[in-house]
């Protein structure tokens, strides 16, 4: 073996001790106390087999530690993206994790707060992407406290955490919830057209009402939905901050699901808030959600 | 058939994994339960093998049943008397512990003690076993129970966890002997509690001799003690007699010792001694109270009395090895301070049983006033007399036995030889006994070990020639062997002791095990101190000891490092391998997802020498996309990287 490898494989190990911390797991506690009661039995009656046994216990407990350095010490973890998170709903987050090392890298966790991802093994070189499923509680900024990778490689006494400073940062909308869109328009004076002026087919995009499939087109297997008037030329869509609802928390979700509902229709709109109007054409819908999520 | 669809199923869950470790853990301890206990057991495993979730009545039949083959296996062996009481206790631990396990087994739910008992219930099982078959058995479980750990945790295929666990375990072993070489340890020895022994009876000696057709024993290669003497040499073949019991009163069929009471309480009378020899015996069952010492015994070994004959006993009889450290003297003069019982005792004979030997006796006595050249003229008298050394000699006429032996038969082995020798000395006027034991045999020798077998029982003399007792070896009287027993001794008719190739392997396969034995098995403080004051005294010693530990070391970290790579399933990209890593250390890195023409391409870019990249992408594309996987092209690529590599570096 050369020098150099050797050198490289204890500067590695080194380095990786920095990086990682250990916390004793029950099961040490449980190592210590077999030690002992094994130490007793070997001591008292020079049990040469049981001083075997004892030793490579001892052995393979302390040797635990360089395992689980090396295993999870070289792993490199950046936050990713998140989907659109909403209060209440869950959504999913994605890190990226990476193993420079040449060797795989066993039982690895993604932790972060409360949650948690099993990741598994990770191979030599290779890079995978945790989806962590988070379920926030409320809207505005999500910072999670604490992100690590853990691992109890190998034998579970010590787990071996790995933080990391890019930690989860995104934002939560507000939960989309409220009176539907279309329900809104029925009410709105500005609606143009009669709800029975027949316009056309277009696509069903699966979100719309039963009522409005046109059936004999998924009879032919190209399913599509009838369109009315009122529908397609309606005039710009003007949301009310104030008029959405009871309180400020209840305006913002009955706003969050209008501007979803608009982007998905393809609809510009705008939003009349308490300081400013929003313009979905001007703003962009992120913006606009961002607006409605640290308000 | 749910329960063959289930064998024949080989997920490893977590419950298969603790079967697997319970199986290997048990394996041992099933050979020492008793059969209530062995018969619950099995239960337990039919029950298993069902797979039937067990309802509560079932859990509580079971439990019951386990109760019950607890107490039908230690009824009658409540014996609070000495130290039995940790073996009953250690029993009855490992019967709990089984019918705990068992239960929560049966539930097939895992908890905490589930998972811990496998580790307890061997270390309970290394309190019965102590052999070279139970420390690899120990070896093996501990690699067992650590690959099962890591296959838990990593979850990964059967052979990266087997590589893993052989990995840990190689880097574990360097700890292992560092502490076993150093970790401090107390004085006393091995204990053995009263655990199971070996039953086997050895024979040979048995503190009587007999004469008539009772001492007509097979002679039997099954070892009665090994020794291993300080020192690489054992003593020369002339000074291996290992003293047994020294008889004085012929009884016609056999001889006999003096009374206990006549010796006790009268200490060894040393004038002189020289040459000091210190050994260790394992001694194994004999039944007896004997230990044997060579002759002549300097101390009793620790537990055990030594008498004024130097006859060393224990107070009980031996029915598990005995592993003893001894001092004894080669040169020596002793039995100055002689007891009058003594002397009288050896001296007594009747002259009427042996009438033809006496005048003989006395006739020499006449001629040779003076004891020491009487001596030489009695054992000159006995090559003279034509004697031959059988196994199978014909029953001597026990009334006269010495006439019988010395002047009509002529036959006979140790006992006769011995017999004859010490009443004719008696008639003649010199006090004389027999002694019993061993004679080893260097020929059964390795280095400094020496294997004494039941066909070394022997028998000699010792005659009291001014002030001293001197050993005279009475079957060196024979002017031949009988061919039977030459055929006998030797094994065939080979007529030397010359030992055949596999006598040989035996024979060194025997110096390892009691290697094994004497610096792993019964590696004690007294090893250890004897290492430590050889590492002190030589530095020759001491450069070899680090030199060993250093080799230990450095293998175990070339096997780790070997091992640490998860092998190479793609034999092109495994001659890439060397290749992939310069360009990395060069700061060219493989991006993931990038071919590897690619990656060579924008490392030709980027590195000021090319060193034929080029060349070696184009033979990696050939072989790999082109078909021209021939051993010749591989030799290509190799011969390309190799010169690449260094040419980076």
């Amino acid at each position: 073996m050369p020098d150099g490898s050797k050198m490289h494989f204890f500067r590695t190990l080194a380095r990786t001790r920095k990086r990682v911390r250990q916390r004793a797991t029950r099961f040490s506690l449980l190592v210590v106390v077999l030690l002992f009661g094994l130490f007793l039995e070997a001591y008292m009656h020079n049990f040469n087999l049981v001083y075997i046994t004892l030793f490579f216990i001892f052995a393979t407990a302390f040797s635990a530690g360089a395992f689980g350095l090396l295993n999870i010490g070289r792993l490199e973890v950046t936050f990713d993206h998140c989907e659109r998170l909403f209060a209440g709903l869950e959504g999913r987050c994605f890190f990226r994790i990476v193993n420079p090392a040449d060797t795989t890298a066993w039982a690895i966790r993604l932790h972060c707060d409360e949650r948690v991802v099993e990741v598994g093994r990770i191979d030599a070189h290779r890079t995978v992407r945790a989806a962590l499923n988070i379920t926030p509680q409320k809207r505005g900024q999500l910072r999670c406290a604490s992100c690590s990778l853990q691992s109890l490689f190998p034998l579970s006494t010590v787990r071996f955490v790995l933080a990391f400073d890019r930690c989860l940062d995104t934002l939560v909308y507000p939960k989309p919830e409220g009176e539907a869109l279309q329900a809104f328009l029925m009410r709105q004076k500005s609606a143009f057209g009669d709800e029975k002026d027949f316009d056309g087919l277009r696509s069903y995009s699966g979100a719309e009402s039963l009522s409005r499939i046109h059936w004999p087109s998924v009879a032919k297997g190209e399913p599509a939905v009838k369109s009315f008037e009122y529908e397609g030329r309606m005039e710009k869509l003007e949301f009310d901050f104030y008029r959405a609802g009871e309180n400020d928390e209840a305006r913002l979700s009955q706003l969050c699901l209008w501007v979803l509902e608009c982007e998905r229709l393809g609809e510009p709109f705008a939003i009349r808030m308490p300081q400013k109007r929003l313009y979905s054409e001007r703003e962009g819908i992120d913006a606009i959600l961002e607006t409605l999520a640290l308000y | 058939m749910r329960f063959l669809k289930r064998l024949h199923s080989t997920e490893p869950t977590a419950l298969r994994m603790l079967d697997l470790a319970y199986l290997v853990i048990l394996l041992p301890l099933l050979l020492i339960i008793k059969l209530p206990m062995l018969l619950y057991t099995l239960l337990v495993f039919a029950l298993l093998f069902m797979g039937k979730k067990p309802t509560m009545a079932t859990q509580v039949t079971v439990a019951l049943v386990g109760l019950v083959a607890i107490y039908l296996s230690l009824y009658g062996a409540f014996n609070f008397t000495g130290l039995s009481r940790l073996s009953l206790f250690v029993e009855l631990l490992v019967y709990l512990l089984i019918l705990a396990v068992t239960l929560q087994r049966l539930t097939r739910q895992i908890n905490f003690y589930l998972i811990v008992s496998p580790i307890l219930l061997m270390a309970l099982s290394l309190f019965f076993f102590h052999s070279i078959t139970m420390l690899l058995y120990v070896v093996f479980e501990i690699f067992i129970l650590l690959w099962l750990i890591l296959a838990w945790r990593m979850q990964g295929s059967f052979r990266e966890t087997l590589r893993m666990a052989a990995l840990y375990f190689v880097a574990s072993l360097p700890w292992v002997i560092l502490l076993f070489i150093f970790f401090p340890r107390i004085s006393f020895e091995h204990a053995s509690y009263g655990f199971r022994g070996d039953t086997v009876r050895r024979m040979g000696h048995d503190g009587t001799m007999y004469l008539d057709n009772k001492a007509l024993l097979v002679p039997s290669n099954r070892i009665v003690m090994e020794v291993g003497f300080e020192g690489k040499k054992i003593p020369p073949d002339s000074a291996l007699y290992f003293r047994g019991s020294v008889l004085y009163t012929d009884k016609k069929n056999h001889w006999e010792p003096l009374p206990e009471k006549v010796l006790k309480g009268h200490k060894p009378d040393y004038q002189t001694v020289n040459d000091f020899i210190v050994y260790k015996v394992t001694l194994y069952p004999t039944q007896k109270r004997w230990l044997y010492l060579l002759d002549l015994p300097f101390e009793a070994p620790e537990g055990a009395s030594i008498d004024a004959d130097f006859v060393t006993t224990l107070k009980k009889k031996i029915e598990e090895p005995q592993h003893y450290e001894a001092t004894s003297v080669l040169k020596y003069r002793y039995g100055k301070k002689l007891l009058p019982e003594v002397r009288e005792a050896a001296t007594r004979f009747d002259p009427s049983r042996n009438p033809r030997s006496y005048a003989l006796a006395q006739t020499i006595a006449e001629h040779y006033p003076d004891i020491s050249k009487r001596a030489d003229a009695v054992t000159a008298f006995f090559r003279e007399q034509n004697l031959t050394y059988s196994l199978r000699p014909e029953p001597l006429d026990l009334n006269h036995t010495t006439d019988s032996f010395l002047l009509d038969k002529r036959t006979g082995y140790c006992v006769h030889f011995a017999a004859a020798f010490v009443t004719f000395a008696r008639m003649a006027g010199i006090p004389a006994r027999v002694v019993t034991g061993y004679k080893g045999d260097a020929v059964n020798s390795v280095e400094n070990y020496l294997i004494v077998k039941e066909r070394d029982a022997h028998a000699w003399a010792e005659i009291l020639v001014d002030g001293s007792w001197r050993r005279i070896e009475t079957t060196a009287f024979a002017k031949t062997i009988a061919e039977d027993t030459r055929r006998l001794l030797l094994g065939d008719s080979r007529g030397s002791k010359e030992r055949t190739f596999l006598e040989k392997v035996d024979l060194y396969l025997m110096y390892a095990k009691y290697q094994v034995e004497t610096w792993i098995l019964h590696y004690s403080h007294f090893r250890q101190m004897q290492l430590l004051d050889e590492i002190k005294k030589s530095p020759t010693f001491l450069l070899k000891f680090l030199a060993v530990l250093l080799a230990v070391i450095l293998l175990s970290i070339a096997v780790v490092l070997y091992l640490r790579r998860p092998p190479c399933s793609d034999r092109v990209l495994c001659m890439m391998r060397p290749m992939i890593e310069a360009l990395r250390k060069k700061g060219c890195v493989r991006r993931e997802g990038e071919t590897m023409h690619a990656f060579l391409t924008r490392c030709h870019g980027e590195l000021s020498s090319s060193c034929g990249i080029e060349m070696i992408d184009r033979l990696y594309e050939s072989i790999r996309y082109g078909g021209e996987i021939s051993e010749k092209r591989g030799k290509e690529l190799r011969e390309a990287i190799r010169r690449c590599v260094r040419e980076i570096k």
